[in-house]
């Protein structure tokens, strides 16, 4: 069932749409409608006017998820499940071309050669203002100046269309001949061209590691991955080309020699260790330059603007023979469309760290199985699962191993027939490790039940103790001054500037998490119960005082209830910070949880996994807050009548 | 006669701003990016400015703290060239599509150590009695991958093991509190820090006779090497010459120390441990079909993911750049 749901996540996304535009489009108009009719009986900054309105709820999280859908490339896959496939058979042969279109106006505004020039130029320009007149003599500096000079003819000849020899043209030639052809072959109809039988069975978009299948699997593919293996030799071709007039030779093999005489000058004896290196140095930066221009890579202008213009002709055939799929890139794939990198094609833009809402919800249907054999969970362990907890465990946990100790007699030796006979001091020992077996009790397990522990845990003791110190704050003088710097000194910091000491004194085990959220849930319980009490309304207590009431039951019945509503609030604000600060705390000394899923996955870049703990810890949040919601309203509904 | 004056000084100031930015485009600039306290020779080429020389081009370095940070700068076109990129993070990036590409070796060095807490009577010969214990250990990185092929010769079951993910410096920390029992720790001053407390599980010699070491690379973005090869060849050419340079004389050391951010002694220490293999060794033995390099990112791709199909990872590996 989960496979085949699996399977079929793009038809299933699909249909999902559907319904979410229906549910747009309806509840918009439903909410239009009742506006309208509300409108004329409603005052504005009535509080009465926020509620209801379900259908905008259903307006919101409609927008939010085709939003979700449109921008992770969601829609376009659901509708055009080949799209992916046939931008990857284009971009293989935007990959093979670039080389060329790398050294051409088309692809990088310059003819490859006018960089080269300029930038050879500029090195030139400077070596000339440093030839280091100390340690060469004037003769040779004289040569040295007359090198760079010959290089900068070197570049003017290469640049030179009169003196392009005739085999380099020829071979442009033949490769403005070859892209034309190719430009040609695009054009032509693929009907006729098949898909492989293996590129039929690979996985489909985004079932594998391999997010785009990389082999072509329409026909229009095929034509795409072909035009691109024939272009991969034409690129090579173009690469091979170089430029090397005849005037050049002469001058090349002249000033190599005139730059191994200088070479020669060095090495003998008239030089001292650091004029040598300084010798070394400059001659080698003039070389670097002439080995460069040797090269041959600098081409004439006009020799390049055929094969300018046959890449621009291929550019076109290649727009001619995308077809209709243009238009599907450019509204259903926002973005940088897919990119081919040596491996495999990738998405690109928003679609490569917004995984699609369907692959979420496969991701985390994967991690919240059970069965680790499977493949379920996360390093071994379920999202949110059941186990026997050995209650022996609970007992080692609580019962000091030194009771044992303590108890009179001695512990078991082996006897001289090799037997043990453990007393009762050692069973007491067993039992105070927890190795004595007690039976055992269901428990939940799993990384989000750990968090939500450390969290519930933290929150609970926060509450005990902050309530309390707060209202009596509120309520006392002692308390109050005694109390306030400790507490706002310590407040501001932000909880991950206490994870070094946490480290050292807790340990790696929970009771650090736990201390680390505490400290965040206390300081907002304290504050918000504070407030609550001394924000009571002097006539109510005086009221009850002069009724009879004592201290303690002005604090029961009157201080308390009037602080329960800045109490509750503390708690969902709480709640709030509390699952904000867990990934920090999980950071510590990663073991289990929803924090420590993320940290890992992040290390590898992995957004489906980021994207699930991201949604868990939304969710998870927003149903921690609709609960208290509740216990709000059923609990104090003098809220905010006081 | 006014609007003749106005076009006049419009058409000189125009012809002003061309003349001052002639070909703009060409003095371009390159983005590197660099670890800081991880001593190399490039960094005296750096400090010189010999990469800017003879690139004919600004080279712009910038500071990182992990390979991984590196990856995603790169990703988002910020970085053209990572010097010294983990192998870990850039095999990861490779999995996940990541259009980069191996050009070379930065520093071959020891495999990072993993400490044994001093006292516990633990070392190579009795490994297995590890099992049960708690270990700290940067998870996805090159000390996780040392780990685990430690474990591996020393046949000890690592799924017995509880494994805490834990940043080298709160690891060598929780080593010292005895909240683990072993922790692997990559960089200079945890790895001290862990070196106080404990020993690592195997001498630099075993590790030798194991076969066990690891290197980082010089990695690029695709774009970039395809755009600009002649850019990467004179940046791998400096690279190769800062090395042949490097004498380990004190002048040169100073420079290094300053520009990593370390201290004397520490730098000295950590470059001897180092090695910077030549461009024709680098060709020879790392980056071949089947060299070190391809291997090495083979093996670590099944540590990471499972994915035991290392020839797609070695389809990224590219020695050309060197000349």
């Amino acid at each position: 069932m989960g496979e085949l749901l699996s399977y079929n996540r793009a038809y299933i996304a699909a249909f999902i749409i559907i319904v979410l535009v229906a549910m747009f489009v309806i509840s918009v108009v439903v909410g239009r409608k009742e506006t309208a009719q509300r409108d004329k009986d409603e005052v504005f900054g009535d509080p009465e006017r926020t509620r209801g309105g379900w259908y905008w709820s259903a307006c919101g999280v409609a927008t939010l998820l085709l939003v979700w859908f449109y921008f992770s490339w969601g829609v376009g896959r659901a509708y055009f499940p080949e799209a992916a496939n046939e931008m990857c058979q284009v971009a293989k042969l935007e990959e093979v071309v670039s080389p060329i279109k790398a050294a051409l106006p088309i692809g990088s505004r310059y003819f490859k050669s006018t960089l080269l020039v300029a930038r050879n130029t500029d090195q030139l320009d400077e070596l000339v203002t440093q030839v280091p007149s100390d340690v060469f003599s004037p003769d040779e500096q004289d040569e040295l100046r007359n090198i760079i000079g010959d290089q900068r003819q070197l570049m003017a000849n290469s640049s030179d269309p009169t003196q392009l020899s005739a085999q380099t043209s020829s071979e442009l030639n033949a490769l403005v001949g070859k892209i034309s052809l190719l430009a040609d072959k695009l054009k032509s109809d693929p009907t006729s061209l098949k898909p492989t039988e293996e590129a039929l069975a690979q996985p489909k978009w985004g079932l594998s590691i391999i997010e785009i299948p990389v082999l072509p699997t329409t026909s229009r593919g095929v034509l795409f991955d072909t035009v691109a293996g024939e272009a991969a030799d034409i690129t090579t071709l173009f690469n091979k080309i170089r430029n090397h007039p005849v005037q050049n030779d002469r001058i090349i093999s002249d000033v190599k020699q005139r730059i191994q005489n200088l070479k020669t000058a060095t090495e003998s004896d008239d030089f001292d260790a650091a004029a040598i290196v300084q010798r070394n140095k400059y001659i080698k930066s003039v070389e670097r330059i002439f080995k460069r221009l040797d090269d041959g890579t600098i081409f004439p202008a006009r020799a390049l603007e055929e094969v300018n213009g046959a890449i621009a002709n291929l550019d076109a055939a290649k727009d001619h023979a995308r077809g209709g799929l243009a238009w599907i890139e450019s509204l259903f794939f926002p973005g940088q469309g897919v990119v081919k990198s040596r491996t495999q094609c990738t998405e690109q833009g928003s679609a490569r760290w917004l995984p699609k809402p369907t692959d979420v919800v496969a991701e985390f249907l994967t991690l919240s199985n059970p069965d680790i054999e499977a493949g379920g969970g996360y390093k071994g362990i379920p999202l949110f699962w059941w186990k026997w907890l050995p209650l022996q465990d609970v007992v080692g946990f609580f019962v000091p191993d030194s009771i044992a100790d303590i108890w009179p007699g001695e512990y078991a030796q082996l006897g001289p027939d090799g037997t043990i006979t453990p007393s009762f001091k050692d069973d007491l020992l067993a039992f105070a490790r927890g190795e004595a077996y007690l039976g055992a009790i269901p428990m939940l397990d799993g990384h989000l039940w750990d968090s939500l522990f450390r969290v519930l845990v933290a929150l609970a003791l926060g509450i005990l103790l902050g309530v309390p110190l707060g209202l009596f704050m509120g309520v006392s003088r002692f308390f109050k001054s005694f109390f306030d710097p400790l507490i706002e000194l310590y407040r501001p910091v932000p909880p991950l500037a206490w994870a070094p000491l946490i480290l050292t004194i807790f340990g790696i085990t929970d009771d650090g998490k736990i201390f680390l959220l505490f400290m965040v849930a206390f300081a907002i319980m304290v504050i918000s119960a504070r407030t609550g009490a001394s924000g009571t309304q002097l006539s109510k207590i005086r009221a009850s005082h002069s009724l009879g009431a004592s201290t303690s039951q002005i604090m029961r019945y009157v201080i308390l209830p009037n602080a329960m509503p800045e109490i509750l609030t503390g708690v969902r604000i709480a709640i709030g910070v509390c699952w904000g600060t867990l990934v920090a705390a999980e950071i510590l000394a990663g073991t289990t949880g929803i924090g420590f899923i993320e940290n890992i996955a992040r290390t590898v870049s992995d957004y489906e996994l980021i994207w699930v703990t991201i949604l868990i810890m939304g969710i998870l949040g927003l149903m921690f807050d609709i609960i208290m919601r509740w216990v709000i309203a059923r609990t104090i509904p003098w809220r905010g009548k006081g | 006669m006014k609007s003749v004056l106005k076009s006049t000084i419009l058409a000189a100031g125009v012809a002003a701003v061309v003349a001052a930015a002639p070909l703009a485009q060409a003095a371009e600039e390159v983005n590197a990016a660099f670890f800081l306290e991880w001593a190399t020779p490039n960094q005296i080429a750096k400090v010189d400015k010999a990469y800017d020389a003879a690139m004919g081009v600004d080279v712009k370095w910038a500071d990182f703290s992990t390979g991984v940070a590196m990856t995603e700068a790169m990703l988002s076109g910020d970085i053209d060239i990572s010097y010294s990129q983990g192998l870990a993070p850039f095999v990861t990036a490779i999995q996940q599509g990541a259009p980069l590409k191996m050009i070379g070796i930065a520093v071959v060095y020891e495999a990072n150590d993993c400490f044994v807490k001093n006292g516990s009577g633990i070392d190579s010969s009795n490994a297995s009695e590890l099992e049960g214990k708690t270990v700290a250990v940067p998870l996805n990185t090159m000390a996780d991958y040392a780990f685990r092929r430690y474990m591996s010769h020393l046949d000890v079951d690592t799924s017995t093991l509880k494994i805490v993910d834990q940043a080298p410096a709160d690891g060598a920390k929780s080593l010292a509190d005895g909240a683990v029992d072993m922790a692997c720790i990559f960089g200079g001053a945890s790895a001290k820090a862990a070196g106080e407390v404990g020993t690592p599980i195997m001498s630099s010699q075993e590790k030798v006779d194991a076969g066990i070491g690891s290197f980082d690379v010089i990695s690029v973005t695709e774009k970039f090497a395809t755009e600009h090869p002649e850019l990467v060849r004179a940046f791998m050419e400096v690279t190769e010459e800062a090395n042949l340079a490097w004498k380990a004389t004190d002048e040169q050391l100073a420079k290094v120390s300053k520009d990593a951010g370390m201290d004397l002694e520490t730098t000295k220490d950590q470059m001897a441990s180092f090695i910077f293999p030549s461009a024709a060794e680098q060709k020879e033995n790392y980056l071949g079909k089947d060299g070190i390099a391809a291997q090495a990112a083979a093996s670590l791709g099944l540590v990471f993911s499972g994915d035991s199909d290392g020839s797609s990872i070695a389809k990224t590996i590219d020695g050309s750049f060197l000349e």
